[in-house]
């Protein structure tokens, strides 16, 4: 039932037959019917005149016989009219069968003599009820159909005409001649049966064809759906035949010019893209040579710094820092461009993340210069193994943690790591300066500051949380940012524990569990 | 003195790294051709290579194979191009280490050169044996019955920091931290490199190997006694 449902749902073929079936089931059955009902009429109207003449004729016949035996002996009355009964029906059984009945009328005055007598072994019941009614009230001749039944339990269908007759010494009684319908009957049943077989076949001829045609029309459309869905899936080499001069042609020629117009446009782009991202990715290498050559001799100057002349020694300090942060802003862009050339490859190994996390916040803890801050890590369990990449994690968590660093003007950061069985999430909330709403639309945006003239604590490269953004993508993962100005931010990573899978459910909530608590205090 | 050959085709880079090599106490041997390398190499064997990948004439991973051929002298690549294959390409053919460049430090160099030089662990000497193979630390020698197996010397410690602790499972990190000398990295395709590298070299069958066993998800340990 499923099937057929989905298969209504998806296949135009099955639809367009299923339908024309329906339709022609019922046209086929309305005019078969139609026919039927003509036919049979008027075969029982012929059969009718003719025995309606008879039983006139054989009426008279009967009421000449009771004139004729007035001045017989009962007796003598019965035979005449058994007689006349044996002459009028049919012995024997033949296909025009035709029987006699002499039946009391009901509510007669009874008397000794019965002259109650029929053909055969029919049975006076059989007579239809309603036919006896109408005798009853008039003197006219009636007609009925009814089946006729004998006492060996036959029954054919047949036309019972009546009327009254009074029979000296009898009263009043009935007679009815019946009239067997059996070769009638045998020519209906035949039409209806021709009818039958002719409409299951004429259906199922109309079906086959409905199939034929609509199969000429689906398979083009199948094709073609199949080719566009190819495609698609980013093979643009893929054209339509063009066999015929027909609509499908037409269909075909529009669709082959549309995937060439495609195709060239996508090369294009593609070759643009490439030449761009190439360029990038050889600027950042062709800078490496040179940046560590200058980042030794800046080393060499360093190291010597305590004999130089106090603004010297400050300058070559401030040649080492920037030189620092010139090479993560070129690793970062180098980054960058892997992702831009979708060549950044995920290399998943079995790790446990909170010690991963530890150790971050660890090197976070002793990175000296800052004033000491607090990074507290809250976990349920004490080792949450994952199957991700582990460099893009740690990445992820050093930008996620040098970001909060950044803002969390002194205050305390923590991180929280909720693991279900398919996901892992990991919340880095601090409790500084916070974000505003249009902040947290631009958050992961490449260069993106939040207030362009706030001094830079640990020159961040900017790039570090959209980095962050697409190292977690890259996962199927996903980092989510929540903040509000004055109550700090939460960035929450959330990853599925295994490498390649989907996450479906977010086991930290980007809203942090505090914030709700906070306003309500407040 | 220790001899350290430079090949790299920057000539300032070059120079700066002769002048931090120097200044740490080496002897510095600068080559900028890659196709000029193994000549000079032969006519005065260094301590150690300093190799970088792109160099005219030949590229420094051809320079490469072309040493490992004749010498096992620790191989060190300097690569600019941080990529996955360009890594992978360089250990395969041969070289112990490599470095990104830009260094972190000069220190980080140092320290690295200072690793691949250093003689094996002072701390085990005598025989050990894993599998069927007879590793005699003090010698230097490698065996599989008579049979002498050549290891670079960075092979070599791989080997016995696996069959010192026989029934112990070395993560990479705590392979990295005892082989290489690094102190934190994520970088765990150098020791994967290196064990299909040495069990190419040791094992009967590098398919199904039997000295040095994969742990699935946790690292390596090394194959019980035959």
């Amino acid at each position: 039932m499923n099937r057929l449902r989905r298969s209504l749902k998806h296949s135009l073929a099955t639809r367009v037959i299923l339908s024309t079936l329906l339709l022609s089931l019922t046209v086929v059955s309305l005019t078969g019917s139609a026919l039927y009902s003509r036919l049979a009429d008027g075969i029982l109207a012929t059969s009718l005149n003719s025995s309606l003449a008879e039983a006139r004729y054989t009426f008279f016949n009967a009421e000449y016989q009771v004139l004729a035996s007035q001045s017989m002996t009962i007796e003598a009355r019965k035979q005449a009219l058994a007689e006349f009964v044996v002459r009028t029906s049919t012995q024997g059984i033949n296909e025009e069968r035709r029987e006699v009945i002499f039946v009391k009328s009901p509510g007669a005055p009874t008397t000794a003599n019965s002259y109650e007598m029929s053909s055969n072994v029919i049975k006076n019941s059989s007579i239809p009820k309603n036919l006896r009614a109408q005798i009853k009230k008039d003197a006219k001749l009636h007609y009925a159909y009814g089946p006729a039944k004998y006492n060996e339990g036959e029954s054919i269908d047949s036309l019972f005409v009546g009327r009254r007759i009074i029979i000296p010494t009898g009263g009043r009684y009935e007679i009815y001649i019946i009239f067997s319908l059996k070769n009638q009957t045998a020519t209906v049943d035949l039409i209806s049966n021709s009818l039958l077989i002719t409409g299951v076949a004429l259906i199922f001829l109309i079906g086959l064809i409905t199939w034929l045609v609509v199969r000429q029309v689906v398979r083009p459309v199948r094709e073609a759906a199949r080719i566009a869905n190819q495609f698609t899936q980013g093979d643009f080499t893929q054209r339509m035949k063009v066999v015929s001069t027909d609509e499908m042609a037409t269909l075909a020629i529009s669709y082959n010019e549309m995937a060439l117009s495609i195709e060239e446009q996508i090369t294009r782009l593609e070759h643009l893209s490439r030449v761009q991202q190439r360029f990038v990715s050889d600027v950042t290498h062709e800078l490496r040579t040179p940046l560590t050559t200058l980042r030794m001799a800046s080393e060499v100057i360093h190291v010597q710094r305590s004999s130089f002349d106090p603004l010297v020694a400050r300058s070559s300090e401030l040649l080492v820092a920037q030189l620092d942060r010139f090479e993560r802003l070129l690793e970062d862009l180098l980054e960058v461009s892997r992702f831009d050339a979708e060549v950044a490859v995920l290399e998943p190994v079995d790790f446990d993340v909170i010690g991963l996390i530890n150790r971050c916040a660890a090197d976070f803890d002793m990175g000296g210069s800052a004033p000491t801050r607090d990074i507290q890590v809250e976990a349920d369990e004490e080792c949450v193994t994952i199957n991700a990449d582990i460099r893009r994690v740690e990445r992820i968590m050093r930008n996620l943690l040098s970001n909060a660093l950044d803002h969390a003007e002194g205050k305390k950061i923590v991180v929280n790591v909720v693991a279900t069985d398919t996901e892992v999430g990991i919340g880095v909330r601090d409790y500084g300066s916070g974000l505003d709403e249009s902040a947290l639309t631009r958050v992961f945006d490449r260069f993106w500051r939040e207030d362009p003239s706030r001094a830079r604590v640990r020159g961040g490269t900017g790039l570090g949380l959209s980095i962050a953004l697409e190292d977690a993508r890259l996962h199927n993962g996903e980092l989510d940012a929540w903040g509000r100005p004055h109550q700090g931010a939460h960035f929450v990573l959330t990853l599925p524990r295994k490498a390649g899978e989907l996450i479906n459910s977010r086991p930290i909530k980007a809203t942090p569990k505090d914030f709700h608590q906070e306003a309500f205090y407040q | 003195m220790t001899l350290i050959m430079v090949v790299d085709d920057d000539q300032d880079l070059a120079e700066m790294l002769g002048i931090v090599l120097t200044s740490s106490g080496f002897d510095v041997d600068m080559v900028s051709r890659g196709d000029e390398a193994l000549e000079i190499f032969r006519n005065n064997p260094p301590d150690l290579v300093l190799l970088d990948v792109m160099l005219p004439g030949i590229d420094g991973i051809e320079v490469c194979r072309l040493i490992r051929k004749e010498s096992m002298v620790p191989i060190v690549m300097l690569s600019a191009k941080g990529e996955t294959q360009d890594v992978v390409r360089g250990l395969e053919a041969g070289a112990d280490d490599y470095m990104q460049k830009p260094f972190r430090d000069k220190a980080e160099l140092i320290a690295r050169i200072r690793t691949r030089l250093r003689r094996t662990n002072s701390d085990v000497t005598g025989l050990l044996s894993i599998g069927d193979i007879t590793i005699d630390v003090t010698a230097h020698e490698v065996r599989r019955g008579a049979a002498l197996i050549q290891l670079t010397r960075l092979e070599f410690d791989l080997l016995v920091a696996l069959a010192k602790d026989p029934g112990r499972v070395f993560t990479r990190d705590a392979l990295l931290s005892e082989v290489w000398g690094y102190r934190q990295t994520t970088d765990t395709r150098l020791v994967n490199v290196h064990v299909q590298r040495l069990r190419s070299k040791v094992e009967h069958d590098a398919d199904r190997p039997e000295i040095i066993m994969t742990v699935r998800g946790v690292g390596y340990k090394a194959g019980g006694a035959a």
